[in-house]
């Protein structure tokens, strides 16, 4: 969403509609809202649809979850069949090891991203 | 499958690759001295023959930037006449008393051995690298 269409969400309930240019001598530098959609025609303000939205995202981060643990899985598997004596490699078995730390820091550095925003979103004084 | 580490998988192939030649290098010096291989005749000196392939999930994806790795297209017999040796005590020995030896010469092993362990060392290298690769685009915005 860019920071006109959020603008033009925002303005009926500050009330921006009930002005009356006429009431007021500085109204004239007021952008009304029909200027507001000259400027950008193809964008309407739409209302963000939460469940669908925070599905996606949650499908999106649970299969990336998913595949970090299906890389650790790998991992052990093959630790285990190299332990076993089963035929893997030394070399396969510290790949898929290093694969799944590599995949494991980069969920953890999300899920820090994630909470600094949670975060900062809290701390906003409104 | 999220690929987070760069050419794991061209490295990886290489890594088994020159195990195999290492396999056989080490077959070769073990069998330096066998006058009775598997066939009945002196063992012959095996060499391995590498070639590339195409990585099959990227070559599906993207058929022109799929990244090539490399396998053991064959494991191929020296074709080299085996050595005549006179030793008329030896029980493979003929008629003449000249038994027949690997043509194996152990410096030309030694510095295949040579060749494969730096290989896989470079192998190496290129995984140290592409972990420290990635572990660094993990860092970025940290102060």
């Amino acid at each position: 969403m860019d920071a006109l269409s959020a603008l033009k969400m925002v303005a009926p309930q500050l009330g921006l509609q009930s002005l009356n240019p006429a009431q007021d001598a500085g109204a004239a530098s007021i952008i009304s809202l029909p200027d507001l959609e000259k400027l950008t025609p193809g964008i309407s303000p739409q209302p963000v649809n939460p469940t669908q939205s925070t599905g996606s995202f949650q499908n999106l981060l649970g299969n990336f979850v998913n595949e970090v643990s299906e890389k650790q899985s790998a991992a052990g598997d093959a630790v285990n069949g190299l332990l076993s004596g089963k035929n893997v490699s030394l070399h396969q078995a510290m790949i898929s090891m290093e694969e799944a730390s590599v995949s494991f820091q980069m969920m953890v550095e999300v899920r820090n991203k994630l909470l600094d925003s949670y975060q900062e979103l809290m701390r906003m004084s409104v | 499958m999220i690929d987070l580490m760069p050419g794991i998988s061209s490295t990886s192939s290489a890594l088994d690759a020159e195990r195999i030649r290492m396999d056989v290098v080490s077959q070769n010096i073990a069998n330096v001295d066998t006058t009775h291989g598997i066939d009945g005749k002196p063992y012959q000196r095996q060499q391995v023959v590498f070639e590339s392939v195409l990585n099959a999930q990227q070559a599906s994806d993207n058929p022109s930037s799929a990244l090539q790795t490399v396998q053991i297209a064959r494991i191929q017999n020296d074709s080299r006449p085996p050595r005549m040796v006179y030793n008329p005590a030896h029980p493979d020995a003929n008629a003449q008393g000249m038994v027949a030896m690997p043509d194996i010469n152990i410096h030309e092993e030694m510095v295949d051995m040579i060749a494969s362990s730096r290989a896989y060392e470079a192998n190496l290298a290129v995984i140290k690298n592409s972990r420290s690769m990635a572990m660094q685009a993990l860092s970025i915005g940290k102060t």
